[in-house]
């Protein structure tokens, strides 16, 4: 505990007080209807914060029933995809020559819309059950393994071949064999590499998630609440999702800075 | 050539008549990095390779380590091929850089070596140990190294060097990024770990009055081929205090040393 606060208050005025303080003048803002009238919104589409909050306290069990269904679509899709990108960020550094090109292709997965790949994944799917909640659970997992691999790819790539100089000559005067080298060598470079991935990765694994609900077969999920509350001019059950969409990402976040923060303890 | 005599002691390190020659990049001469070097090498003797840059002198200290091939001729080391050698883990080579690994402790920085050669975790331990109080930082074993000067970095390099037990501890340039009272702390350092553990050092410098304090021999090497230009012994008794640096011995050797670079 004692560990992780030192990590929280390390930069803790720059990364948390002048956020957080941000966020409670927004808060401030809106509920005395400022905001409203600087955006010309009425408290219809733009209900107040104690609203949204009303309806989150009122609906906390069909709101969790959707959370975890997000998360089993963003957490299952980052741990696959960050798995897959990591072995083919693996594959292309020992297999360089095709590894530079293998990279880019995949880099270029990135530029495909979430909007676009969600309707191919639910084709694919179609036929692997019966069951529509498990097959449109696959297929957006599909779509989220898509977008979450290609950071990992492509930084893993970058950290096993980023050493710094003598490295591998220090590693060749102890007649050291390629499974050592990687082991104790490029694996441990490629670790803040792997966080960088996961910080582009996470709060993307979340966007994707819900994107991907949009489209899904079977209704469930914070995303799909969205969209059906808002088909339904239900603007502040809608807002209390989108409250909730927000929060898992920051979460998510936290927890993924902590986590650097304990690995990468006494790096530079 | 007479240049390239033999050692007083029982020879180490024999390299024979060894050529290495780069490929150009582009398109032009391939580029003779080192011409018909002969040289021996003493057990247990302190020898640098000095010349300015271009002349091969790193080139040779990798090539006695395996790290670089030879073109023509061959390096014997007690018998052996660098390659033998180095598979024995022989070695102990410290870089310009202390290439520390950021993510490992001090402690197990200096264990690396001694992991690669599977050697048992008690036995490691102890000798960590040894090798931290050796350079003076044993207090420092569970820092990380960017938590150290950049003369603390290069002694945890040293004691990583010598934590196998190496035959021959080869260093190319290893104080060149330090400042002058950093670096004259090391060479009484290394002086005194020398003593202590009479391992042969080949020692690559561009500093001469660094190459003379620490060696028995200077071998001076000059560039385009690079090639042996002279071979000066150091009589200097041991062991030497910094005091001998302002000695007229001390410079009339610096001297000696500067004038084969001059006549090249």
């Amino acid at each position: 505990m004692k560990k992780i606060k030192e990590i929280v208050n390390k930069n803790s005025f720059a990364t948390t007080v002048y956020p957080i303080l941000f966020g409670v003048l927004i808060v401030v803002l809106w509920q005395t209807q400022i905001l409203h009238k600087i955006l010309g919104a009425d408290t219809f589409t733009l209900p107040m914060p104690s609203r949204i909050f009303d309806i989150i306290l009122a609906n906390t069990d069909s709101i969790w029933t959707n959370v975890v269904a997000t998360l089993i679509v963003a957490i299952g899709g980052l741990i696959v995809g960050s798995a897959l990108g990591f072995m083919l960020g693996v594959l292309a550094t020992f297999a360089p020559k095709w590894g530079a090109g293998g990279l880019t292709v995949i880099a270029a997965f990135n530029a495909i819309p979430i909007i676009a790949i969600a309707p191919i994944a639910n084709n694919l799917t179609k036929d692997l059950s019966d069951n529509p909640e498990i097959r449109s659970m696959i297929a957006k997992m599909i779509v989220v393994t898509l977008t979450c691999m290609v950071p990992m790819s492509i930084n893993v790539n970058r950290g096993m071949t980023e050493l710094k100089p003598f490295s591998l000559d220090l590693m060749k005067s102890y007649a050291a064999e390629n499974r050592t080298v990687f082991f104790k060598l490029r694996l441990p470079n490629s670790v803040p590499y792997i966080f960088t991935a996961l910080r582009v990765s996470v709060p993307v694994c979340v966007i994707s998630a819900l994107v991907s609900e949009y489209f899904a077969e079977f209704i469930i999920g914070v995303g799909r609440q969205i969209r059906e509350n808002i088909v339904l001019a239900q603007y502040a059950t809608a807002w209390a999702y989108i409250t909730v969409a927000c929060a898992i990402g920051i979460i998510l976040y936290i927890i993924l800075l902590i986590a650097e923060g304990i690995t990468l303890k006494g790096r530079k | 050539m007479n240049i390239a005599a033999g050692t007083k002691l029982e020879p180490e390190i024999i390299i024979d008549d060894l050529t290495v020659v780069f490929p150009s990049n582009n398109g032009g001469d391939p580029i003779k990095a080192l011409k018909n070097i002969n040289l021996e090498i003493g057990q247990g003797e302190f020898i640098s390779l000095v010349g300015p840059s271009g002349c091969g002198k790193t080139t040779l200290l990798r090539t006695i380590a395996d790290l670089q091939n030879p073109t023509t001729g061959s390096i014997s080391i007690r018998g052996l091929t660098p390659k033998q050698i180095r598979m024995e883990k022989k070695f102990g080579i410290v870089f310009q850089s202390p290439v520390l690994y950021d993510w490992r402790t001090v402690r197990r920085n200096v264990c690396m070596p001694m992991e690669i050669k599977g050697l048992p975790k008690k036995h490691r331990t102890a000798r960590v140990t040894e090798m931290l109080e050796m350079v003076g930082l044993y207090k420092f074993g569970k820092q990380y190294p960017h938590e150290l000067s950049g003369g603390m970095q290069q002694r945890v390099g040293i004691a990583r060097a010598l934590a196998i037990d190496p035959e021959i501890l080869l260093m190319d340039e290893p104080f060149s990024a330090l400042d002058e009272f950093t670096k004259e702390k090391l060479h009484e350092d290394l002086l005194n770990i020398w003593r202590q553990t009479k391992k042969t050092i080949v020692f690559v410098t561009h500093n001469i009055q660094e190459a003379v304090f620490l060696s028995d021999r200077v071998v001076v090497l000059s560039p385009h081929p690079g090639r042996v230009s002279a071979v000066i012994d150091v009589n200097i008794p041991r062991p030497r205090a910094l005091s001998i640096k302002r000695s007229a011995e001390f410079n009339a050797l610096v001297a000696e040393v500067r004038s084969s670079f001059e006549g090249v």
